[in-house]
């Protein structure tokens, strides 16, 4: 009933603005779309415009990072079309995009990646926005240009540099909803040939408790701090010198039943220095010099008497220099190419050794017009490595218009995501008498294991060994996205793209050995091949200069092919707990679990300029999906309990006043919806909703 | 509804067609079905308060097809329950602590399908317990944390030749008291190894049908 009157009324804001801007819409035929249009760098590694591009892209523009007052990273893409955060099982939150998980989707800032992967997700909440110019987000395989991981697409955040000359500052305070502080300090300074920028971040919540029946925490208290400052060197014209440090803290509480309580401390540092040079119109040069770290702590300790339970450490470092060239023959070609190398370590516990990664690349693209009316983009990236077998990832796109309204863009490309150190060197025994065992160390572990007695013989050996003997191949995936965009008018965009992924030697945990103790031996190996596919449609209208509707859905299917062949064969089934088993068909499956087949959004932005205040509405819909399968068989069908579908809206309000100071108050999740478990047992529930969330914020820039 | 008739009209029918059978010279049998209720399967060990495996002992609670009720003889028994473990009557042991001496010549195998799809037996599937293991270890499904449910896997059905060279069939519906659909903490703590299951006894002589 609750979730019925949100829609009524939401379709009823929705009409309230149409009919408005109604009203408006013939006013405004004289005026002249005065917007330069947006331009976007992760696509191509070149500056290019985001409506001239071949492939399915999106940019979050820091006006809507500000009217909508977000402040991480993972607010502003869960109200993205086609976009969800997904809570890993340890409290991450990792992106899926074009129903991949967020292995497949590589995350970058400024153009260099964001390391940390600790159980293959990559915690996105830990970006502070109060420093960025725009997201930019590019959907579809994009290893021919970034390698490993841009197997479902990337999401590069572009920080601000300093814009104007002199002396700049913001100061940005947001208080809410569950004690949440939130401080944002920007200070630049900006001469002829030099700039220098400064940005640092407070955040700290209480966390929060879905579960009520029990005292432990869902989201457990936590401080975090962001650092970054950035020096830009222009001793002439035509050269560039960018140097960029950032540093990132956070300290938690990690009290993960009552008997337990211990801290989470995560310590990231990002050093990235560029020098570009321009030696003439066709020519340019990048010297590129990236190192990260990321280092997460922690321990448990009884609560009884305080006395040491557990620990753990994971230690992740990633440099990689490269350099890359720009060729621009004339004014229709150019040519981007680079090469360089991946270094990486880690050092973690439950690890028999501290492994060294060594990869080293070389990439090309060539960008076209042939034609007036056509772009072609060709690329090609191979990847050497010590530890996985070597990879050649192409990709082809084009653009060719119709006319002056429409535009068709396709693209195919291969991308891979290459086997994590956990899947390799993993050596890991847990308290109910497993052991989990990287994909390198079987062929000694498991011989080594048969000799002292845990596993009785080569009997129990249930996966040969044979099997770990060559290299584990990294999972990948050939995907194609084709659509069109279309502006009737210059005020209508509506753009749709098919989208089709197609991924093979998925890397899963399988029992391959029995232990003496009735427990097993779990390794990583290449098994599974899944597909992920379905549309997903954005429009925008933007009737007058104050007004900007959008609107965006996806649609998608994402399925495992073995469990596919399963149902269609009638060899699936499925069994409520007490009652005998029974056979389920080709349309029970549902299909990857944590994907739902539809995801909406609605966005209104109206701002009063004479009052100066702006003021916004952005629903976001995701339809029914399953977390667990509950019926005992491994697979998700329609007969399993399910995630109800849900709707969440969010409103903000900012006015500025004096021109340089800003109040902004917002609700986020106005109708409160939760779906908490309904018992101690209940798995089946959304740990990353709250609840609504009420905040205000303050703005000054001086 | 249409089920129930549909099984009362099946049932009629399988009455008459035994019925028209009571002519031939020998006498047949009607196939036995039941569902046995809460067949208790204690163990002892398996892990310490800390986790760490020690190793199970305890007798086996044994079961017997042709009477359809558990027993304590040495030798009349098909097919026998501990914790998880499924033993039977054939074969040689697995080494665990406590198994009963297989003095049978049972053999087993575990069937894709529904209870009702199963009608016949595929003898080259029969298998029996042997050093490597037991030929019925793969029928449930453990969920893990937080709940750490042992469900039994949808789908298996487990065909049994018992000691004797007769057939039956037995799909495990709980492992739980009183084979609750909802399992609670509580029940899962405190109410495990209970056995409900449905099974289907073809007590004529080599028959390897259920019909």
């Amino acid at each position: 009933m609750k979730k019925k009157k949100h829609l009524k009324l939401s379709i009823f804001l929705v009409l309230i603005g149409l009919t408005f801007s109604h009203g408006q819409i013939k006013l405004k035929d004289t005026i002249i779309e005065q917007k330069l249009d947006e331009v976007i760098i992760t696509a191509t590694r070149t500056y290019r415009q985001l409506s001239s591009l071949p492939l399915p892209a999106q940019i979050v523009s820091q006006t809507e990072l500000k009217q909508a007052n977000r402040i991480r990273l993972n607010n502003i893409l869960n109200e993205q079309t086609g976009l969800i955060t997904v809570q890993n099982f340890i409290g991450g939150e990792g992106i899926q995009m074009q129903g991949l998980d967020s292995e497949y989707t590589l995350v970058l800032i400024d153009g260099v990646p964001l390391v940390g992967r600790s159980a293959g997700t990559l915690d996105i909440s830990r970006v502070a926005l109060g420093n960025i110019k725009q997201i930019e987000i590019v959907k579809g395989a994009s290893s021919s240009l970034y390698g490993s991981e841009a197997l479902g697409g990337v999401i590069n955040i572009i920080t601000e540099n300093p814009t104007k000359k002199g002396f700049k500052g913001e100061l940005n305070y947001n208080y809410g909803t569950f004690n949440t502080h939130d401080t944002n300090l920007n200070l630049d300074f900006k001469k002829e040939k030099y700039s220098i920028g400064a940005f640092v971040n407070r955040n700290s919540s209480d966390g929060y408790n879905l579960i009520n029946a029990v005292d432990v925490n869902t989201i457990d208290p936590y401080t975090n701090y962001t650092f970054n400052t950035k020096l830009n060197y222009d001793p002439n014209q035509n050269t560039n010198l960018y140097v960029s440090g950032r540093y990132f803290t956070q300290d938690q509480d990690y009290v993960p039943t009552e008997e337990e309580a211990g801290r989470i401390k995560v310590n990231e540092w990002n050093a990235h220095a560029k020098l570009h040079h321009t030696y003439s119109d066709k020519w340019s040069s990048y010297f590129e010099f990236y190192a990260t770290r990321y280092k997460a702590e922690d321990y448990l300790n009884t609560v009884a008497d305080n006395s040491f339970l557990s620990a753990s450490d994971y230690n992740e470092i990633l440099i990689r220099p490269e350099i890359r060239a720009t060729y621009n023959p004339n004014e229709t070609t150019s040519f981007i190419g680079g090469i360089g190398l991946d270094y990486e370590t880690l050092e973690r516990t439950d690890f028999n050794i501290d492994p060294i990664f060594n990869s080293p690349y070389i990439y090309l693209q060539y960008d076209v017009d042939p034609t007036d009316k056509l772009n072609l983009i060709l690329g090609a990236r191979f990847d050497k490595h010590s530890e996985y077998e070597s990879q050649f990832s192409p990709k082809a796109a084009f653009r060719y218009e119709l006319n002056d309204k429409l535009a068709l863009k396709g693209s195919v490309g291969y991308g891979f995501k290459a086997p994590d150190f956990r899947q390799l060197y993993f050596d890991f025994s847990g308290f109910a008498g497993y052991t989990i065992l990287g994909y390198n160390t079987v062929t000694t572990r498991i011989p080594e294991m048969i000799a002292n007695g845990e596993i009785e013989s080569e009997n129990d050996i249930v996966v040969p060994l044979s099997v770990f003997e060559g290299s584990l191949r990294p999972e990948n995936s050939v995907g194609f996205n084709i659509g069109f965009s279309y502006n009737p008018v210059s005020e209508v965009k509506v753009e749709l793209n098919v989208f089709r992924n197609d991924i093979q030697d998925l890397i899963d945990t399988q029992l391959i050995a029995n232990k003496n103790n009735g427990s097993g031996v779990y390794s990583y190996y290449n098994v599974n091949r899944a597909f992920t596919q379905g549309l997903e449609v954005n429009t925008s209208w933007k009737p007058t200069s104050e007004l900007k509707i959008s609107g965006g859905y996806q649609l998608l299917f994402a399925k495992d092919k073995a469990a596919q062949d399963l149902f269609n064969n009638g060899e699936a089934f499925a069994s409520v707990p007490g009652s005998p088993s029974f056979q389920l068909d080709e349309n029970d499956y549902f299909g990857l679990f944590n994907r739902s087949r539809h995801m909406a959004n609605i966005k209104v932005y109206y701002s009063f300029d004479k009052l100066n205040l702006s003021t916004n509405l952005r629903g976001t819909y995701r339809s029914k999906y399953g977390l667990f399968d509950t019926n005992s068989n491994t697979y998700l069908d329609k007969y399993d309990d399910f995630v109800e579908a849900y709707s969440i809206w969010n409103w903000a309000v900012n006015k500025t006043f004096y021109k340089n100071f800003e109040v902004g108050f917002g609700i986020d999740n106005i109708f409160d919806f939760t779906d908490i478990p309904e018992s101690e047992f209940d798995v089946v529930f959304i740990g990353n909703i709250p609840g609504r969330i009420i905040y205000t914020k303050l703005n000054i820039q001086f | 509804m249409k089920t129930i008739k549909f099984l009362t009209l099946l049932a009629i029918f399988i009455g008459f067609s035994s019925c028209s059978n009571d002519d031939d010279d020998s006498v047949i049998l009607e196939v036995e079905s039941e569902t046995v209720l809460n067949l208790f399967a204690p163990q002892e060990g398996g892990m310490d308060q800390m986790g760490n495996p020690i190793p199970v002992s305890g007798a086996f609670t044994k079961f017997d097809f042709s009477s359809g009720a558990t027993t304590t003889s040495e030798t009349e028994w098909d097919i026998a329950f501990r914790g998880t473990s499924i033993i039977i009557n054939g074969g040689v042991s697995y080494g665990a602590t406590d198994e009963p001496e297989r003095n049978g010549n049972a053999a087993a195998y575990i069937a894709n399908g529904t209870f009702a799809g199963v009608v016949s037996v595929n003898t080259s599937n029969l298998e029996q317990d042997s050093v490597n293991g037991y030929v019925l270890a793969d029928w449930y499904t453990y969920t893990g944390p937080p709940n750490h449910l042992i469900l039994p896997t949808a789908g298996k059905v487990i065909v049994v030749r018992t000691r004797d060279g007769k057939y039956a069939k037995l799909e495990i519906l709980s492992y739980y008291k009183d084979a609750p659909e909802e399992i609670s903490a509580e029940a899962a703590a405190n109410d495990a190894r209970y056995y409900t299951f449905d099974f289907a006894y073809q007590p004529n002589d080599g028959e390897t049908t259920f019909e």
